[in-house]
Protein backbone atom coordinates (compact mmCIF):
# COMPACT_ATOMS: atom_id res chain seq x y z
CA UNK A 1 0.00 0.00 0.00
CA UNK A 2 2.70 2.32 0.69
CA UNK A 3 4.01 2.10 -2.26
CA UNK A 4 1.34 2.50 -4.56
CA UNK A 5 1.08 5.88 -1.96
CA UNK A 6 4.74 6.28 -2.95
CA UNK A 7 3.53 6.51 -6.32
CA UNK A 8 0.55 8.37 -6.13
CA UNK A 9 2.86 11.12 -4.88
CA UNK A 10 5.58 10.97 -7.47
CA UNK A 11 3.13 11.20 -10.56
CA UNK A 12 1.68 14.37 -8.15
CA UNK A 13 4.83 16.00 -7.91
CA UNK A 14 6.07 15.66 -11.56
CA UNK A 15 2.37 16.65 -12.50
CA UNK A 16 2.60 19.97 -10.26
CA UNK A 17 6.01 20.64 -11.58
CA UNK A 18 5.16 20.47 -15.48
CA UNK A 19 2.04 22.44 -14.36
CA UNK A 20 3.52 25.19 -13.25
CA UNK A 21 6.03 25.34 -15.88
CA UNK A 22 3.07 25.28 -18.59
CA UNK A 23 1.48 27.81 -16.55
CA UNK A 24 4.99 30.23 -16.23
CA UNK A 25 5.57 30.08 -19.72
CA UNK A 26 2.49 31.88 -20.49
CA UNK A 27 4.49 34.79 -18.24
CA UNK A 28 7.54 34.56 -20.21
CA UNK A 29 7.77 38.36 -22.46
CA UNK A 30 7.78 38.41 -26.18
CA UNK A 31 11.97 38.64 -26.44
CA UNK A 32 12.36 36.23 -23.93
CA UNK A 33 10.93 33.42 -25.38
CA UNK A 34 12.19 34.20 -28.64
CA UNK A 35 15.69 34.02 -27.23
CA UNK A 36 15.40 31.21 -25.34
CA UNK A 37 14.40 29.21 -28.87
CA UNK A 38 16.95 30.78 -30.34
CA UNK A 39 19.53 29.36 -27.94
CA UNK A 40 17.99 25.97 -27.55
CA UNK A 41 19.46 25.75 -31.37
CA UNK A 42 15.94 26.29 -33.07
CA UNK A 43 14.28 29.08 -35.63
CA UNK A 44 11.83 30.70 -33.72
CA UNK A 45 10.15 31.87 -36.84
CA UNK A 46 10.14 28.11 -38.43
CA UNK A 47 8.80 26.46 -34.84
CA UNK A 48 6.29 29.79 -34.57
CA UNK A 49 4.55 28.95 -38.00
CA UNK A 50 4.53 25.22 -37.66
CA UNK A 51 2.56 25.58 -34.72
CA UNK A 52 0.51 28.12 -36.37
CA UNK A 53 -0.08 24.92 -39.13
CA UNK A 54 -1.03 22.65 -36.44
CA UNK A 55 -4.05 25.07 -35.65
CA UNK A 56 -4.75 25.77 -39.31
CA UNK A 57 -4.44 21.93 -39.86
CA UNK A 58 -7.44 21.33 -37.11
CA UNK A 59 -9.22 23.64 -38.68
CA UNK A 60 -9.22 22.06 -41.88
CA UNK A 61 -9.65 18.29 -40.58
CA UNK A 62 -12.77 19.70 -39.06
CA UNK A 63 -13.92 21.35 -42.51
CA UNK A 64 -13.19 18.48 -44.34
CA UNK A 65 -15.24 15.98 -42.74
CA UNK A 66 -18.14 18.59 -42.83
CA UNK A 67 -17.60 19.29 -46.49
CA UNK A 68 -17.31 15.54 -47.43
CA UNK A 69 -20.88 14.95 -45.47
CA UNK A 70 -22.19 17.90 -47.22
CA UNK A 71 -21.61 16.41 -50.84
CA UNK A 72 -23.28 13.03 -49.79
CA UNK A 73 -26.23 14.46 -48.68
CA UNK A 74 -25.61 14.06 -44.98
CA UNK A 75 -26.88 16.21 -42.59
CA UNK A 76 -24.84 16.38 -39.13
CA UNK A 77 -25.16 18.93 -36.25
CA UNK A 78 -22.36 20.43 -35.53
CA UNK A 79 -23.02 20.50 -31.69
CA UNK A 80 -23.12 16.70 -31.66
CA UNK A 81 -19.59 15.63 -32.23
CA UNK A 82 -18.28 13.07 -29.32
CA UNK A 83 -15.13 11.97 -28.12
CA UNK A 84 -14.87 8.32 -28.55
CA UNK A 85 -11.92 6.06 -28.18
CA UNK A 86 -10.26 6.15 -31.79
CA UNK A 87 -12.02 10.15 -32.48
CA UNK A 88 -14.66 11.86 -32.74
CA UNK A 89 -18.10 10.56 -33.53
CA UNK A 90 -21.65 11.85 -34.97
CA UNK A 91 -24.42 10.22 -37.19
CA UNK A 92 -26.57 11.73 -40.09
CA UNK A 93 -29.83 13.22 -38.75
CA UNK A 94 -31.36 12.31 -41.40
CA UNK A 95 -30.34 8.69 -41.93
CA UNK A 96 -28.60 8.03 -38.69
CA UNK A 97 -25.59 6.46 -40.24
CA UNK A 98 -22.22 7.18 -38.51
CA UNK A 99 -19.22 8.89 -39.39
CA UNK A 100 -15.78 9.08 -37.28
CA UNK A 101 -12.27 11.29 -37.64
CA UNK A 102 -9.03 11.29 -36.06
CA UNK A 103 -8.18 14.46 -34.94
CA UNK A 104 -4.81 13.79 -35.19
CA UNK A 105 -4.27 12.48 -39.07
CA UNK A 106 -8.08 14.35 -40.32
CA UNK A 107 -9.00 10.43 -40.98
CA UNK A 108 -12.23 9.99 -41.65
CA UNK A 109 -14.35 6.56 -41.15
CA UNK A 110 -18.30 5.27 -40.93
CA UNK A 111 -20.70 3.99 -42.93
CA UNK A 112 -22.41 7.93 -43.79
CA UNK A 113 -18.81 7.61 -46.09
CA UNK A 114 -19.67 5.02 -48.01
CA UNK A 115 -22.22 7.16 -50.42
CA UNK A 116 -25.22 9.61 -50.87
CA UNK A 117 -27.50 9.83 -47.87
CA UNK A 118 -30.40 7.55 -48.66
CA UNK A 119 -33.14 10.00 -47.03
CA UNK A 120 -32.03 12.77 -49.26
CA UNK A 121 -33.45 12.06 -52.59
CA UNK A 122 -34.69 16.08 -52.85
CA UNK A 123 -31.12 17.17 -51.82
CA UNK A 124 -30.37 14.68 -55.30
CA UNK A 125 -32.86 15.55 -57.48
CA UNK A 126 -31.88 19.85 -57.19
CA UNK A 127 -28.36 18.50 -57.71
CA UNK A 128 -29.28 16.76 -60.63
CA UNK A 129 -31.08 19.84 -62.44
CA UNK A 130 -29.20 22.42 -61.69
CA UNK A 131 -26.10 21.30 -63.13
CA UNK A 132 -28.14 21.21 -66.07
CA UNK B 1 -30.09 21.21 -49.60
CA UNK B 2 -27.65 22.76 -51.70
CA UNK B 3 -27.94 26.31 -52.53
CA UNK B 4 -26.33 28.00 -55.53
CA UNK B 5 -25.83 31.58 -55.04
CA UNK B 6 -24.50 32.97 -58.38
CA UNK B 7 -21.65 35.49 -58.45
CA UNK B 8 -22.53 38.43 -61.16
CA UNK B 9 -19.43 40.47 -61.60
CA UNK B 10 -20.02 43.95 -62.67
CA UNK B 11 -16.29 45.58 -62.30
CA UNK B 12 -16.67 47.58 -65.20
CA UNK B 13 -18.93 49.45 -63.61
CA UNK B 14 -16.62 49.92 -60.13
CA UNK B 15 -18.61 52.19 -58.05
CA UNK B 16 -16.74 53.52 -54.69
CA UNK B 17 -16.97 52.35 -52.27
CA UNK B 18 -17.19 48.33 -52.82
CA UNK B 19 -20.72 47.66 -53.18
CA UNK B 20 -22.66 44.65 -52.82
CA UNK B 21 -26.19 43.55 -53.50
CA UNK B 22 -26.94 40.20 -52.07
CA UNK B 23 -30.46 38.51 -52.88
CA UNK B 24 -31.17 35.72 -50.05
CA UNK B 25 -34.38 34.99 -48.29
CA UNK B 26 -33.02 32.72 -45.76
CA UNK B 27 -32.23 35.11 -42.75
CA UNK B 28 -29.34 33.23 -41.51
CA UNK B 29 -27.45 32.98 -44.50
CA UNK B 30 -28.27 36.38 -45.37
CA UNK B 31 -26.55 37.75 -41.91
CA UNK B 32 -23.39 35.20 -42.76
CA UNK B 33 -22.72 36.53 -45.81
CA UNK B 34 -23.57 40.43 -45.21
CA UNK B 35 -20.88 39.97 -42.42
CA UNK B 36 -18.12 37.99 -44.76
CA UNK B 37 -18.96 40.96 -47.65
CA UNK B 38 -19.03 43.86 -44.61
CA UNK B 39 -15.80 42.30 -42.91
CA UNK B 40 -14.06 42.73 -46.57
CA UNK B 41 -15.37 46.41 -46.86
CA UNK B 42 -18.29 46.09 -49.12
CA UNK B 43 -21.22 48.05 -48.62
CA UNK B 44 -23.80 45.88 -48.42
CA UNK B 45 -27.49 46.46 -50.11
CA UNK B 46 -29.90 43.18 -48.63
CA UNK B 47 -33.24 41.50 -50.82
CA UNK B 48 -35.26 38.80 -49.53
CA UNK B 49 -36.97 37.98 -53.03
CA UNK B 50 -36.39 38.31 -56.82
CA UNK B 51 -38.84 41.08 -56.95
CA UNK B 52 -37.16 43.00 -54.24
CA UNK B 53 -33.80 42.18 -55.63
CA UNK B 54 -34.87 43.63 -58.70
CA UNK B 55 -35.93 46.70 -57.30
CA UNK B 56 -32.92 47.42 -55.70
CA UNK B 57 -31.10 46.75 -58.89
CA UNK B 58 -32.39 49.13 -60.66
CA UNK B 59 -32.75 51.51 -58.13
CA UNK B 60 -29.16 51.21 -56.61
CA UNK B 61 -26.80 49.94 -59.36
CA UNK B 62 -24.10 49.79 -59.98
CA UNK B 63 -23.00 47.38 -57.85
CA UNK B 64 -19.09 45.87 -57.75
CA UNK B 65 -20.45 42.03 -56.82
CA UNK B 66 -24.53 41.21 -56.78
CA UNK B 67 -25.26 37.45 -55.38
CA UNK B 68 -28.46 35.50 -56.25
CA UNK B 69 -29.35 32.72 -54.19
CA UNK B 70 -30.50 30.10 -56.59
CA UNK B 71 -33.54 29.49 -54.72
CA UNK B 72 -34.69 33.17 -54.01
CA UNK B 73 -38.80 33.17 -54.13
CA UNK B 74 -40.15 35.38 -57.04
CA UNK B 75 -41.83 37.44 -54.49
CA UNK B 76 -42.00 38.49 -50.51
CA UNK B 77 -43.79 35.78 -48.54
CA UNK B 78 -45.36 34.01 -51.65
CA UNK B 79 -45.35 30.23 -50.14
CA UNK B 80 -43.96 28.18 -53.12
CA UNK B 81 -44.86 24.47 -52.32
CA UNK B 82 -42.48 22.85 -55.08
CA UNK B 83 -39.15 23.71 -55.36
CA UNK B 84 -38.22 24.44 -58.09
CA UNK B 85 -40.14 27.56 -58.76
CA UNK B 86 -38.06 29.65 -56.55
CA UNK B 87 -35.19 27.87 -58.22
CA UNK B 88 -36.13 29.28 -61.52
CA UNK B 89 -36.85 32.89 -59.75
CA UNK B 90 -33.41 32.97 -58.76
CA UNK B 91 -31.77 31.93 -62.38
CA UNK B 92 -34.88 34.41 -63.61
CA UNK B 93 -33.35 37.45 -61.72
CA UNK B 94 -29.84 36.38 -62.89
CA UNK B 95 -30.96 36.56 -66.41
CA UNK B 96 -32.46 40.04 -66.12
CA UNK B 97 -29.68 41.69 -64.33
CA UNK B 98 -27.50 39.91 -66.91
CA UNK B 99 -29.79 41.46 -69.74
CA UNK B 100 -29.38 44.92 -68.27
CA UNK B 101 -25.92 44.98 -68.10
CA UNK B 102 -24.25 43.08 -70.82
CA UNK B 103 -20.74 43.53 -69.75
CA UNK B 104 -21.00 40.22 -67.02
CA UNK B 105 -19.84 37.21 -68.78
CA UNK B 106 -20.04 34.70 -65.92
CA UNK B 107 -23.39 33.65 -65.49
CA UNK B 108 -23.87 31.05 -67.37
CA UNK B 109 -20.78 29.19 -65.17
CA UNK B 110 -22.00 30.41 -61.91
CA UNK B 111 -25.28 28.09 -62.45
CA UNK B 112 -23.36 25.33 -63.29
CA UNK B 113 -23.02 23.88 -59.78
CA UNK B 114 -19.75 21.81 -61.43
CA UNK B 115 -18.02 24.98 -62.58
CA UNK B 116 -18.79 26.96 -59.04
CA UNK B 117 -15.47 27.15 -57.59
CA UNK B 118 -14.26 28.53 -61.06
CA UNK B 119 -16.59 31.52 -61.02
CA UNK B 120 -14.71 34.75 -61.39
CA UNK B 121 -14.61 37.20 -58.36
CA UNK B 122 -12.90 39.54 -56.16
CA UNK B 123 -10.02 38.22 -55.09
CA UNK B 124 -10.44 39.54 -51.67
CA UNK B 125 -13.77 37.31 -51.78
CA UNK B 126 -12.41 34.53 -52.65
CA UNK B 127 -12.82 32.13 -49.42
CA UNK B 128 -16.67 33.10 -49.46
CA UNK B 129 -18.76 29.75 -50.43
CA UNK B 130 -20.63 30.10 -53.64
CA UNK B 131 -22.31 26.55 -52.71
CA UNK B 132 -23.98 26.44 -49.56
CA UNK B 133 -25.12 23.77 -47.70
CA UNK B 134 -28.33 24.93 -46.02
CA UNK B 135 -29.47 21.67 -44.04
CA UNK B 136 -26.01 21.77 -42.49
CA UNK B 137 -25.40 25.39 -42.54
CA UNK B 138 -25.05 26.85 -39.03
CA UNK B 139 -24.57 30.63 -38.65
CA UNK B 140 -22.90 30.67 -35.46
CA UNK B 141 -20.35 28.11 -36.00
CA UNK B 142 -19.37 29.64 -38.94
CA UNK B 143 -19.33 32.75 -37.50
CA UNK B 144 -17.18 31.54 -34.82
CA UNK B 145 -14.99 29.87 -37.31
CA UNK B 146 -14.07 33.18 -39.22
CA UNK B 147 -13.31 34.60 -35.63
CA UNK B 148 -10.88 31.76 -34.75
CA UNK B 149 -9.61 31.78 -37.85
CA UNK B 150 -8.83 35.37 -37.63
CA UNK B 151 -7.41 34.54 -34.45
CA UNK B 152 -4.86 32.33 -35.00
CA UNK B 153 -3.93 34.37 -38.30
CA UNK B 154 -3.11 36.92 -36.01
CA UNK B 155 -1.04 35.24 -33.19
CA UNK B 156 2.56 36.13 -32.93
CA UNK B 157 5.51 34.15 -33.25
CA UNK B 158 6.20 34.85 -29.73
CA UNK B 159 2.72 33.78 -28.72
CA UNK B 160 2.35 30.95 -30.97
CA UNK B 161 6.24 29.70 -29.15
CA UNK B 162 4.52 30.38 -25.78
CA UNK B 163 1.40 27.99 -26.78
CA UNK B 164 3.85 25.28 -28.30
CA UNK B 165 6.17 25.29 -24.98
CA UNK B 166 2.86 25.19 -22.72
CA UNK B 167 1.79 22.18 -24.62
CA UNK B 168 4.78 20.40 -24.40
CA UNK B 169 5.18 20.88 -20.53
CA UNK B 170 1.42 20.05 -20.19
CA UNK B 171 1.90 16.68 -21.91
CA UNK B 172 5.18 15.79 -20.00
CA UNK B 173 3.19 16.72 -16.47
CA UNK B 174 0.89 13.42 -17.79
CA UNK B 175 3.63 10.84 -17.87
CA UNK B 176 2.30 7.46 -18.68
CA UNK B 177 -1.55 8.83 -19.33
CA UNK B 178 -0.04 10.70 -22.25
CA UNK B 179 0.06 7.70 -24.26
CA UNK B 180 2.59 8.73 -26.93
CA UNK B 181 1.21 11.83 -27.14
CA UNK B 182 2.56 14.96 -27.90
CA UNK B 183 2.28 18.87 -27.43
CA UNK B 184 1.18 19.25 -30.78
CA UNK B 185 -1.93 16.72 -30.17
CA UNK B 186 -2.51 18.85 -27.44
CA UNK B 187 -2.68 22.26 -29.09
CA UNK B 188 -4.48 20.41 -32.20
CA UNK B 189 -7.23 18.83 -29.99
CA UNK B 190 -7.58 22.40 -27.94
CA UNK B 191 -8.34 23.99 -31.68
CA UNK B 192 -10.45 21.41 -32.55
CA UNK B 193 -12.67 21.43 -29.36
CA UNK B 194 -13.27 25.65 -30.01
CA UNK B 195 -14.31 24.75 -33.67
CA UNK B 196 -16.85 22.79 -31.93
CA UNK B 197 -17.89 24.97 -29.04
CA UNK B 198 -19.83 27.60 -30.75
CA UNK B 199 -22.80 25.73 -29.95
CA UNK B 200 -23.90 23.45 -26.37
CA UNK B 201 -21.49 20.86 -27.59
CA UNK B 202 -20.84 17.76 -25.15
CA UNK B 203 -16.75 18.29 -26.46
CA UNK B 204 -16.50 22.03 -27.56
CA UNK B 205 -14.99 24.78 -25.36
CA UNK B 206 -16.43 27.73 -25.77
CA UNK B 207 -14.03 30.82 -26.46
CA UNK B 208 -15.13 33.45 -25.01
CA UNK B 209 -14.25 36.61 -26.93
CA UNK B 210 -13.32 38.76 -23.24
CA UNK B 211 -9.99 36.09 -23.32
CA UNK B 212 -7.52 36.19 -25.60
CA UNK B 213 -7.07 33.53 -27.74
CA UNK B 214 -3.78 32.19 -26.37
CA UNK B 215 -5.70 32.20 -22.50
CA UNK B 216 -8.03 30.37 -23.93
CA UNK B 217 -6.02 27.62 -25.52
CA UNK B 218 -4.20 27.15 -22.78
CA UNK B 219 -7.46 26.80 -20.78
CA UNK B 220 -8.71 24.43 -23.58
CA UNK B 221 -5.09 22.67 -23.14
CA UNK B 222 -5.42 22.56 -19.04
CA UNK B 223 -8.94 21.02 -19.34
CA UNK B 224 -7.90 18.52 -21.85
CA UNK B 225 -5.18 17.40 -20.44
CA UNK B 226 -6.70 16.54 -17.08
CA UNK B 227 -9.41 15.07 -19.05
CA UNK B 228 -6.76 12.46 -20.27
CA UNK B 229 -5.37 12.04 -16.71
CA UNK B 230 -8.77 10.99 -15.64
CA UNK B 231 -8.85 8.58 -19.10
CA UNK B 232 -6.25 7.30 -18.40
CA UNK B 233 -6.22 6.46 -14.61
CA UNK B 234 -10.01 4.48 -15.30
CA UNK B 235 -8.09 2.39 -17.85
CA UNK B 236 -4.71 2.25 -16.39
CA UNK B 237 -3.38 -1.43 -16.43
CA UNK B 238 -1.58 -1.77 -13.06
CA UNK B 239 1.78 -3.87 -13.29
CA UNK B 240 1.01 -7.36 -10.68
CA UNK B 241 3.66 -5.30 -8.30
CA UNK B 242 1.32 -2.65 -7.47
CA UNK B 243 -1.62 -4.66 -5.81
CA UNK B 244 -0.45 -5.82 -2.53
CA UNK B 245 -1.41 -9.28 -1.35
CA UNK B 246 -1.90 -9.67 2.13
CA UNK B 247 -1.42 -12.25 4.70
CA UNK B 248 -3.33 -14.00 7.63
CA UNK B 249 -2.06 -11.60 9.77
CA UNK B 250 -3.63 -8.55 7.64
CA UNK B 251 0.19 -7.53 6.45
CA UNK B 252 -0.27 -6.27 2.90
CA UNK B 253 3.63 -8.11 1.04
CA UNK B 254 3.93 -7.09 -2.56
CA UNK B 255 3.91 -10.45 -5.23
CA UNK B 256 7.60 -9.33 -5.93
CA UNK B 257 8.70 -9.40 -2.57
CA UNK B 258 10.89 -12.44 -3.46
CA UNK B 259 12.14 -11.44 -6.32
CA UNK B 260 15.22 -8.72 -7.18
CA UNK B 261 13.11 -5.59 -6.70
CA UNK B 262 10.91 -4.85 -3.54
CA UNK B 263 9.27 -1.70 -5.10
CA UNK B 264 5.69 -1.88 -6.31
CA UNK B 265 6.17 -0.71 -9.78
CA UNK B 266 9.48 -0.08 -9.59
CA UNK B 267 10.12 0.49 -12.96
CA UNK B 268 7.38 3.73 -13.26
CA UNK B 269 8.57 5.25 -9.61
CA UNK B 270 12.10 4.85 -11.38
CA UNK B 271 11.24 6.78 -14.21
CA UNK B 272 9.02 9.56 -12.38
CA UNK B 273 12.19 9.91 -9.93
CA UNK B 274 14.46 9.84 -12.83
CA UNK B 275 12.77 12.91 -14.54
CA UNK B 276 12.55 14.48 -11.36
CA UNK B 277 16.13 14.35 -10.57
CA UNK B 278 17.07 15.02 -14.12
CA UNK B 279 15.04 18.51 -13.60
CA UNK B 280 17.04 18.99 -10.08
CA UNK B 281 20.35 18.31 -11.47
CA UNK B 282 20.16 20.80 -14.40
CA UNK B 283 20.15 23.56 -11.72
CA UNK B 284 22.35 21.84 -8.60
CA UNK B 285 24.73 25.28 -8.92
CA UNK B 286 21.80 27.46 -9.12
CA UNK B 287 19.88 27.21 -5.02
CA UNK B 288 17.46 29.80 -5.85
CA UNK B 289 16.29 27.72 -8.78
CA UNK B 290 16.43 24.55 -7.00
CA UNK B 291 14.09 25.88 -3.97
CA UNK B 292 11.54 27.23 -5.95
CA UNK B 293 11.18 23.90 -8.23
CA UNK B 294 11.33 22.23 -4.87
CA UNK B 295 8.13 24.15 -3.67
CA UNK B 296 6.70 23.53 -7.05
CA UNK B 297 7.31 20.11 -6.40
CA UNK B 298 5.84 20.06 -3.21
CA UNK B 299 2.35 22.21 -4.60
CA UNK B 300 3.66 25.35 -2.65
CA UNK B 301 2.03 28.44 -4.03
CA UNK B 302 3.97 31.51 -5.73
CA UNK B 303 3.56 33.33 -2.23
CA UNK B 304 4.68 30.38 -0.10
CA UNK B 305 7.96 30.25 -1.77
CA UNK B 306 8.34 33.48 -1.52
CA UNK B 307 7.97 33.57 2.08
CA UNK B 308 9.32 30.02 2.83
CA UNK B 309 12.77 31.28 0.57
CA UNK B 310 13.20 34.53 0.84
CA UNK B 311 12.54 35.30 -2.78
CA UNK B 312 10.54 37.69 -3.06
CA UNK B 313 12.72 40.17 -5.38
CA UNK B 314 14.08 37.26 -6.93
CA UNK B 315 11.10 35.18 -7.87
CA UNK B 316 10.57 36.29 -11.38
CA UNK B 317 13.97 36.17 -11.92
CA UNK B 318 14.50 32.53 -11.14
CA UNK B 319 11.13 31.54 -12.71
CA UNK B 320 13.07 32.99 -16.21
CA UNK B 321 16.02 31.02 -15.66
CA UNK B 322 14.21 27.41 -15.14
CA UNK B 323 12.34 28.39 -18.01
CA UNK B 324 15.38 29.22 -20.07
CA UNK B 325 17.39 26.41 -18.89
CA UNK B 326 14.72 23.81 -19.47
CA UNK B 327 13.62 24.92 -22.93
CA UNK B 328 17.59 25.01 -24.16
CA UNK B 329 17.18 20.40 -22.77
CA UNK B 330 13.57 20.23 -24.44
CA UNK B 331 13.46 22.57 -27.41
CA UNK B 332 16.60 21.68 -29.23
CA UNK B 333 14.81 18.79 -31.21
CA UNK B 334 12.27 21.45 -32.64
CA UNK B 335 12.61 23.68 -35.78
Amino acid sequence: MKNMADKKNRDERLERLMDRLAESVLGLSDEAILAETSEAGADPQRVAERTRLILRQASKALDNVHKHLSDLGHTVNSNDWYRGHSGYHNTCATCGSFVSFAAATGEMRGEALDGPCPESDRYAYRRREASR
Amino acid sequence: MARLLSFIDTRPQFASPKSALLVENNESLLTFLRTSLKNEGYAVRTAASRDEGLRAYRDFSPFNVVLIDYCVPPSNGARIAHWALPQTSGTALAMEIREMNPSQKMIIAAFDYQNAGQVPRPPELMNIPLLIDSRNFQLPRLLEKIEVERAIEALTPSDLLRLQRSADYRVQSLGRAACGRTGEDLLSEAQLRTLMGAGATREGRHWNKQVDFVWHLTGAMRSISSCWKRQFKDIEPYLISEFPIHDAEGQGHSPLDNVASGDAAADQLLIEKDEEDRVLATFKDDPEATQVLQGWLDGLTKDEIMSEYGLRKQYAAVVRRILKLLGRRNGGSRG
